[in-house]
């Protein structure tokens, strides 16, 4: 019975091992050296800033749908989400005149609100995600268009001067982005409510099965999902000044990318915040501002970032249909059938 | 003597057309294994969900500890002390050990998850088992056995004082067994009441005290291990002699080979199957559920990937090697689940008939000739005795034996020479099961090659001319076609009986 | 005896619960036609200049190239997928064909050049859905946004007007009882889609994967190359439709292919009974949903209802139609 020891693996396998998991790393350091390189201001303080504060919005956004695609699902609404409730704040408070905290407040009621109607529709109505989301994403934007009648409406002065506050050097949305990460991060690794959501995306029947209320988890989801695209919205509106119907357009799309390229893998259960979808974002700020160093054409970038995501998507695929090497601490003999064997 | 800690009296559950458990009665005591033994369909899993509160029962009375108790839900059945280790394992792979056995209540402080608590909840637990792994391991790492001790630890975490074992050794290796059996005598040691589900009768005279036996819903026998032989169990689960009916005719001499399997091999699954398959000939593969008789056919065919092994087929002058993915072309296959992987159900049996065979009905253009389509459906429908209002009623109003036909005749249009019939009747009411027989009884006769698996002892003793046994992914044994039931149930469950035949 | 009689009433229960499903399916399929009727009728009372047989032939033909992609996505969601990536793959094609035309190329060659690069970017799109197992949606969100980007990179967001007078002449004809010829390119295509869905090998296999892959994978059906197929007659059908409404337009740009002609796209077929749980519906029933969501939006239009509130009336439209239709299966 002893005679299947495990074969040592191939040279090849091994590597490809090697590479799927390190894979974003590896990529990660090869773009930071491929600029410094050949980008010659790429690599100072100021420049790291500045891209940090570029991606800040990105960075609240991204977390948000990380938590939705780690349940197994996905949100493509969340650039809507941002769009439709900046506007309505932007309105608000330059038509009716309202004070900008109490505007914060309702938009962030409103975004919770867009997010318990995603998850309605989904777990009530039983709508695929991708659908519903499909659905949403292109309808909130409609709204959003007709309450700004498309038109650039900027923010009163005192909130757009907040877009360049600092502490020392360093931008306070820096700081407000990492904070929101580290806390979702914590949501994820360190509540019951996170560890659901990675019981859902590993399986929701065995889930369920196990008493984890599936409904209730995902619904609180996509509010969650919701709630981070409208603060991130809110950062994206602060730094531009204004809103205008590109706001969040095309977000969707880009957050995804960043999920993907930060590990989180789109079959669910697995990734992570910290340190994945920080890298994620990381990993498409620098690409941007280096080709923007280069003096690329910018339309090249949209080419590019679907470029990295097809291939970041490729491994994820890969990596999901890879038989995860069995540690046995104490046999070495191999059981004879597999576990869910029914004939 | 003592009471019995665990009583369920009279128990009785019809489900629609079904009667599934009718008046049994069990009596468990604390600190012993009681083994519950049956067929396939006999009602072990029906009472054990009655016990776990996952269905209710029509009649009957559980007593614990004396008391009478109301189980109506999964919740009552914990709260009562009982827990379930099911065959079918619940793991979430990406998660740690801990996690997974806490993930519907997690220890918290503040509203996070109070790690510590949690791994020093488990630790015991795993100890207990003799587990080596540590509570923060994943579980995507652990190996069947270990995952299945996760499986047990999740259940002890309640401090059960009832623990129904499902199947569970059927993924496990011998060693890992030994461990088992090792934690059930430990719990029995601490006054715990274990319930044991299972097939193999080895087992059940190593670490059970007591059993009883059900078939067709009716409970046939019970008592103490020690005053049991193995002959009167498989006798208890088979029931009377009298009406083996041979239909087949043996043969004395086989055909040529048209089928050569040699060493087929998937790490975990499949060890070495090898075996010829004839013309004529109706080949038996008997073994119990999860003994790897579906997965030999789902490797024949490419549905499942191998890691080692030859495929040979004979395409009408000489055996050559063939790869599964080619196999389908000359293997007609009844898959154990036809709803699941036999039909489409909305649509007509027509389109479901010509499902395998539209190369052929096509034209040059590559357009399903209609009228031939029709023509070939209606013969098959006629030749099958398929009971339709027409051609184009979808396949999903049919009743289950008339939807089997029509697998049949999918693939009678293509007649190709080998057939694997997976539980070819299964769920089909008398009538059915014998037209279906029939039907294989006649290709065989026709010189086709049929390769029979079914969970049904009758069903393999009308049909076969010769039986494969498996046990744990290998063929163990191989018996002729004039073996009895007694000697085929007691080689699947790995019983060696020497008088067998004598019974 | 019990056994007896419970079973016949479980049988009866059956039969009842059966023809209560037959009876669900025939209403199904008459909703989007009783909806149409509503709509008609309340348009008959309140827009006068709706029944002009100028608004309606206009009403055809803005139908006709959203009939032809929806008769794509129809290949595409029976099998159970979905193609995000149509209307980006059509404005693509539409922008190097009209760039060829514009350095002077002749009109066959940017015909074949707008099917070709629709063909060949739906093969992409299949190869990394049936050959890499990659997730539909995903796969085509991700060649929308690098179809779109290459649009505008091409063209720096500038519409490449279309000056071949040919081209009109041979897509915008309308000598025959005064219908534009895109009416009756699209009817045609539908006849060969409802044709080759009815009765070629392809169509059945379609149905087959669509409805249950794995028992299709038993009997033999190549999968795999089915699924690869479906994407390949989207993407050839964005190149069609590129053609047809470059003529229209009199030009090509990256607009042309904006994200809620998508939303249009699932809508007709949606509407029109293709499920997006694979194996339900026909491209007839999409051509009808197409027809059924242009009326709705050129009447929106002509009650003077802003784009923007159209764009939400689909949006409910959609969810609406998908949830009736998981409703109904459960």
């Amino acid at each position: 019975m002893n005679e299947t020891k495990s074969l040592p693996m191939p040279i090849l396998l091994q590597a490809r091992n090697f590479a799927l998991r390190y894979g974003f790393n590896i990529v990660l350091v090869a773009v930071v050296l491929f600029f410094t390189l050949t980008a010659p201001r790429f690599l100072t303080a100021a420049n790291i800033i500045g891209l940090l504060h570029a991606a800040a919005p990105l960075m609240v956004i991204a977390s948000g749908l990380a938590l939705v695609v780690i349940s197994g699902k996905l949100d493509i609404s969340v650039g809507s989400v941002a769009f439709l409730t900046t506007s309505i704040g932007t309105l608000l408070m330059v038509r009716h005149g309202f004070d900008p905290i109490v505007t914060l407040f309702i938009l962030l009621a409103l975004g919770a609100l867009l997010g318990a109607l995603n998850g309605f529709i989904v777990v009530v109505l039983r709508v695929n995600p991708l659908i519903t989301t499909l659905g949403t994403m292109i309808g909130l934007r409609g709204i959003g268009l007709e309450l700004t009648k498309s038109t650039n409406i900027a923010i009163p002065e005192e909130i757009r001067r907040l877009g360049n506050a600092a502490i020392g050097p360093i931008f306070v949305d820096i700081l407000v982005a990492l904070a929101i990460m580290l806390i979702i991060h914590l949501i994820h690794t360190r509540t019951p409510f996170g560890r659901q959501i990675v019981a859902i995306g590993n399986d929701a029947d065995t889930a369920s099965r196990l008493g984890v209320r599936v409904n209730r988890v995902t619904f609180l989801t996509f509010v969650v999902s919701s709630l981070l695209a409208t603060i991130g919205g809110i950062m994206t509106v602060i730094q531009v000044g204004a809103v205008s119907g590109n706001i969040g357009s095309g977000l969707e799309f880009t957050a995804v990318s960043v999920v993907v390229i930060g590990g989180i893998s789109l079959f669910g259960g697995e990734g992570s915040i910290l340190p994945g979808a920080l890298r994620g974002v990381l990993i498409l700020e620098i690409i941007r501002n280096g080709l923007n160093h280069l003096g690329a054409d910018p339309y090249a970038y949209r080419f590019v970032n679907g470029a990295i995501i097809f291939i970041a998507m490729y491994a994820d695929s890969l990596r999901s249909r890879l038989p995860v090497i069995a540690r046995s601490f104490e046999s070495e003999e191999q059981p004879a059938a597999k576990p869910t064997a029914t004939g | 003597m003592a009471e019995p800690y665990l009583q369920m009296i009279g128990i009785t559950k019809q489900f629609p057309g079904v009667r599934a458990l009718s008046n049994v009665s069990l009596a468990a005591y604390a600190g012993e294994a009681h083994a519950l033994i049956g067929a396939n369909g006999a009602g072990k899993s029906t009472l054990m969900n009655i016990l776990g509160g996952v269905i209710r029962a029509d009649a009957g009375e559980i007593r614990i500890g004396g008391k009478p108790v109301a189980i109506h839900s999964p919740l009552d059945a914990t709260a009562n002390g009982i827990a379930f280790v099911h065959q079918e394992m619940a793991m979430l792979p990406t998660m740690t050990v801990a996690e997974n056995m806490h993930i519907a209540s997690f220890p918290t402080r503040l509203g996070w998850v109070d790690r510590n608590t949690m791994v020093e909840r488990t630790r015991p637990i795993l100890r207990r088992l003799g587990c080596q792994f540590s509570p923060d391991t994943q579980v995507q790492h652990l190996s069947t056995g270990d995952r299945q001790m996760v499986e047990i630890a999740r259940a002890l975490l309640s401090h059960p004082s009832i623990i129904i074992f499902d199947e569970p050794t059927s993924s496990l290796t011998s060693r890992e067994k030994a461990r088992l059996f090792d934690v059930i005598r430990g719990l029995k040691a601490e006054g715990v009441t274990i319930i044991y589900i299972t097939h193999f009768l080895d087992e059940v005279f190593q670490i059970c005290e007591r059993a009883t036996v059900l078939r067709g819903g009716e409970m046939v026998g019970s008592g103490v291990m020690q005053e049991l032989k193995p002959e009167q169990i498989v006798h208890m689960m088979i029931g009377d002699l009298g009406v083996e009916v041979h239909q087949k005719a043996l043969k004395a001499n086989l055909g040529e080979p048209v089928l050569r399997v040699t060493r087929l091999n998937r790490e975990g699954v499949l060890k070495d199957i090898s075996f010829i398959l004839h013309r004529g000939e109706v080949l038996g593969l008997w073994g119990l559920l999860g003994s790897g008789r579906t997965e030999v056919a789902r490797a024949i065919i490419g549905l499942d990937p191998i890691d080692s092994g030859q495929i040979e087929i004979h395409d009408g002058k000489t055996l050559r090697v063939v790869r599964p993915s080619e196999a389908q072309r000359w293997i007609g296959m009844l898959t154990e689940d036809r709803r699941d992987e036999g039909l489409l159900l909305p649509m007509s049996v027509k389109q479901n008939m010509s499902l395998a065979n539209l190369r052929g009905l096509a034209s040059r253009w590559m357009l399903i000739r209609d009228d031939e389509e029709t023509r070939q459906a209606s013969r098959l429908v006629k030749r099958l005795n398929i009971i339709i209002s027409n051609l184009r009623q979808p396949v999903r109003t049919l009743s289950g034996g008339n939807q089997q036909k029509v697998v049949v005749g999918r693939w009678l249009q293509v007649s190709p020479p080998i057939f694997i019939m997976d539980e070819p009747t299964r769920g089909l009411d008398v009538g059915a099961k014998a037209e279906i027989r029939n039907i294989i009884l006649e290709l065989a006769e026709a010189g086709n090659a049929i390769l029979v698996i079914s969970s049904e002892i009758d069903e393999m003793i009308a049909l076969c001319q010769r039986y494969l046994v498996m046990n744990r992914g290998q063929i163990v044994k191989e018996l002729p076609g004039s073996a009895t039931r007694n000697e085929l149930m007691a080689a699947a469950a790995g019983v060696e009986m020497a008088d067998a035949a004598s019974i | 005896m019990v056994t007896q009689s419970a079973s016949d009433e479980y049988k009866a229960v059956q039969l009842l619960s059966l023809r209560r499903r037959l009876a669900d399916d025939r209403i199904l399929r008459l909703i989007p036609i009783i909806l149409l009727i509503a709509v008609l009728a309340v348009l008959a009372a309140s827009v006068p200049n709706f029944f002009t047989s100028r608004n309606i032939i206009n009403v055809l033909v803005q139908a006709s190239t959203l009939g032809l992609m929806a008769i794509g996505m129809t290949f595409v969601m029976i099998s159970g997928g979905i193609d995000l990536s149509i209307p980006a793959i059509m404005a693509l094609s539409a922008i190097l064909g009209a760039m060829h035309l514009r350095d002077g190329g002749s009109i066959a060659v940017s015909c074949l050049i707008m099917l070709a690069v629709g063909g060949l970017l739906g093969a992409v799109n299949g190869f990394a859905v049936a050959y890499l197992k990659m997730i539909p949606f995903v796969v085509t969100l991700a060649m929308m946004t690098v179809a779109t980007g290459t649009s505008i990179w091409i063209t720096n967001s500038i519409s490449v007007p279309v000056t071949n007078e040919a081209l009109f002449d041979l897509v915008l004809d309308r000598s025959f009882l005064n219908i534009p010829r895109p009416v009756f390119i699209t009817a045609l295509v539908t006849i060969l889609a409802v044709v080759i869905i009815r009765k070629h090998i392809f169509g059945r296999w379609l149905y087959a994967v669509g409805v249950n892959a794995k028992a299709a994978r038993v009997s033999g059906v190549p999968t795999t190359r089915v699924i690869f197929g479906t994407y390949v007659i989207s993407g050839f059908m964005a190149g069609l439709t590129a053609i047809v409404l470059a003529a229209r337009l009199g030009s090509a740009s990256a607009n042309m292919g904006s994200d809620s002609i998508v939303l249009d796209i699932v809508s007709s077929c949606v509407v029109g009974g293709v499920s997006i749980y694979g194996g339900v519906g026909g491209p007839l029933g999409a051509v009808f949903g197409a027809i059924l969501i242009t009326v709705i939006s050129n009447s929106m239009n002509m009650m003077q209802v802003s784009f923007f509130t159209s764009l939400i009336v689909k949006g409910i439209v959609i969810i609406a139609f998908v949830a009736f239709d998981s409703f109904r299966r459960r």
